[in-house]
């Protein structure tokens, strides 16, 4: 299986849409700003639907917002 | 620390003080009252249990009215695979619980026993539920 994680941008995506607050975005897209902060923190995965929907807010799209970085695994001589 | 974590705790709190000295006092084994074998046992029981609600009643009221309405926002994805995560693992524990008293216990055991050994069983299920809880929402705190 492919080794990854997942890696986001909200932060950044937050302070180019006028410094909004995590409250903010959470009334938005109907997440807590506790929810918003793991996300933004790679401690929660959001749904799919959450993650759509905060890449909405931003105008973004959704590859802008999180991205996947493949860790490198080294190759099994055969 | 959020609301939903101030409740978990509340409620870990509660089991602690009501059912610790209930489960310390009864392992001791039979008491004084063997000659009304169920009165004291199902006095005390309904004595922790009240001392349980008026513990979570006091604690409830005192977190809503130390927390704002924008505080207590309604369950959103994160809490809902928070709670299903940890009344899954509650649920194991109550199984393998039940699974002894029902089917082993009835071999050695009698009476109160079982039945505090089904309680037991019961309140370890809801410790794990709420332990579950806090954990989790420890793990995803940022700071």
């Amino acid at each position: 299986m492919m080794q990854g994680s997942i890696s986001n941008r909200i932060r950044t995506l937050r302070f180019m849409n006028g410094e909004m607050s995590q409250a903010e975005l959470g009334q938005r897209i109907g997440l807590t700003r506790q929810t918003i902060a793991a996300i933004e923190a790679g401690k929660y995965s959001p749904s799919l639907e959450a993650a759509f929907r905060i890449a909405q807010v931003f105008n973004v799209p959704l590859g802008e917002v999180f991205q996947w970085d493949v860790k490198a695994t080294p190759l099994k001589a055969s | 620390m959020s609301y939903r974590e101030k409740i978990a705790w509340l409620s870990l709190i509660a089991m602690a003080v009501a059912y610790g000295p209930y489960f310390m006092f009864v392992a001791r084994g039979p008491g004084p009252w063997e000659p009304l074998p169920h009165l004291h046992p199902l006095g005390l029981f309904a004595l922790v249990s009240i001392v349980r609600m008026l513990i979570l009643g006091a604690g409830y009221l005192y977190l809503r009215l130390g927390s704002p309405r924008e505080e207590r926002p309604p369950l959103d994805e994160r809490d809902r695979a928070i709670e299903h995560r940890s009344l899954s693992a509650a649920y194991y524990v109550l199984i393998a619980g039940m699974i002894l008293v029902g089917c082993f216990m009835p071999f050695s055991s009698t009476g109160w026993t079982i039945v505090n050994a089904a309680i037991f069983w019961i309140v370890a299920a809801e410790v794990v539920h709420y332990s579950v809880v806090v954990a989790s929402y420890r793990v995803q705190a940022s700071s």
